[in-house]
């Protein structure tokens, strides 16, 4: 009986044909809205808390230019449109895989509590994005610590230093510092500063993250 | 989720000079020994007698095709971080012919003409002052050139989004594309070889 003897060019282009045909039922290479996760290794970073990121953390970061992350926005478009943080993307939680976001990118996402914020984490974590983190308590606690710092009028000297600090970081974000004995009214519904670059902060089309060149 | 290690920032800037240069020497290395450091070896596969160059090429492309899809199939590679570059279709096609062209005349393409350059042949080096002159000349003309440049921008597509069909199905066809392309080549080859009656080699 006669043996099929085949050539290495014969063999070679046996097995491109074989991964071809295989390739066939092999399913999408980009994974797609499924993700897998380690749920230990998640709830661990979650006991760590290094994923989060305070506001004033992040208000140092964008006064002195430093912020090498992006700044996502995951509320709607709407409360967007009212108010965020300066150079601040909205990518709604919904729309968080459409969005050409980089496995290898550091993500800061924020929300109005936090929730949210902690949500997409979750979904971001998930599909093994590497640097994602969390601005604390969200942009309510951005209003309260940095644009609208407030100081009783029984503080400390300590504490006054302090407050002067503030109100340099609040004044430059357009809030409005509120000292006890302030004009402003408690009950006076504050309003939120327009939406305006101050100077110095990097501005959201250019990416502030340096790009990494690329291509051919 | 390992590869691309650079994207993953396994290493930085620095050390990724270090592996391109590896990498580049290795690309030269196999160019010379596939025979692409010879202007007549090149320039033969115009005149259809002897087609290495189609063959390797198309080699390449199938391996590496092959390669991203699997690794990425298993896991190892995380496509979506794989640099596409833009698709300017008509500047594109424009760019392809020019090289083309070039190749034809000068028998060389820009890496092969490194090779041959770099083991000590004339043409080759003749052939590297030429392209220097070629980026010199479209820097200078660049302004009058910009609005033709990034025309018919289709942004970063690949053939399976383009078509609307699985990444699989393209895989499969470029692979049936390439053995189809190999036997073909082969059959030219002989043709050719015997009808102008030498051997080139």
């Amino acid at each position: 009986m006669k043996t099929l003897k085949l050539s290495l060019h014969q063999s070679l282009a046996l097995v491109a044909g074989l991964l071809g045909i295989l390739a066939l039922v092999a399913g999408n290479p980009y994974k797609g809205n499924t993700a897998t996760m380690n749920v230990k290794e998640l709830g661990l970073l979650v006991e760590k808390e290094t994923d989060h990121i305070s506001v004033e953390e992040l208000a140092d970061w964008l006064i002195q230019g430093k912020a090498d992350s992006r700044l996502i926005d995951v509320r709607s478009e709407k409360e967007f449109a009212e108010y965020h943080i300066p150079s601040a993307e909205n990518i709604p939680v919904g729309s968080l895989f459409d969005a050409e976001l980089m496995r290898n990118e550091k993500l800061l996402l924020y929300s109005e509590g936090g929730i949210h914020a902690a949500q997409a984490w979750f979904l971001l974590k998930a599909q093994q994005f590497k640097h994602v983190y969390i601005l604390r308590d969200g942009l309510a606690e951005w209003k309260d610590k940095i644009l609208f710092p407030s100081i009783s009028d029984s503080a400390s000297s300590e504490e006054t230093l302090a407050f002067e600090k503030r109100k340099f970081v609040s004044n430059y974000f357009g809030g409005t510092p509120m000292s006890g004995t302030s004009s402003v009214s408690q009950t006076k519904q504050l309003a939120v500063p327009k939406i305006q670059m101050p100077s110095g902060v990097p501005s959201p089309t250019g990416s502030p993250k340096k790009k990494k060149k690329e291509g051919c | 989720m390992n590869a691309p290690f650079f994207k993953f920032d396994y290493f930085g800037e620095e050390t990724s000079l270090i592996v391109a240069f590896i990498i580049g020497i290795g690309f030269g290395f196999f160019l010379e020994r596939a025979g692409f450091g010879s202007g007549r070896k090149l320039a033969a596969q115009f005149y259809l007698t002897d087609l290495t160059v189609f063959k390797v090429m198309f080699t390449a492309i199938v391996t590496a095709m092959v390669g991203l899809f699997w690794l990425s199939v298993l896991g190892i590679v995380d496509l979506s971080l794989v640099y596409v570059s833009n698709t300017f279709l008509v500047p594109q096609i424009v760019g392809g012919l020019i090289l083309g062209v070039g190749f034809v005349i000068g028998g060389y393409c820009p890496g092969t003409s490194c090779v041959a350059a770099s083991t000590g042949k004339y043409d080759g080096m003749i052939y590297l002052l030429g392209i220097i002159a070629g980026i010199f000349v479209f820097g200078e003309a660049f302004p009058l050139l910009k609005d033709f440049y990034s025309s018919s921008a289709m942004g970063k597509v690949t053939l399976p989004q383009l078509f609307g069909v699985s990444y699989g199905l393209v895989v499969f066809l470029v692979i049936l594309m390439a053995l189809g392309g190999f036997v073909g080549a082969e059959w030219v080859e002989k043709k050719f070889s015997a009808k102008s009656g030498e051997v080139r080699k």
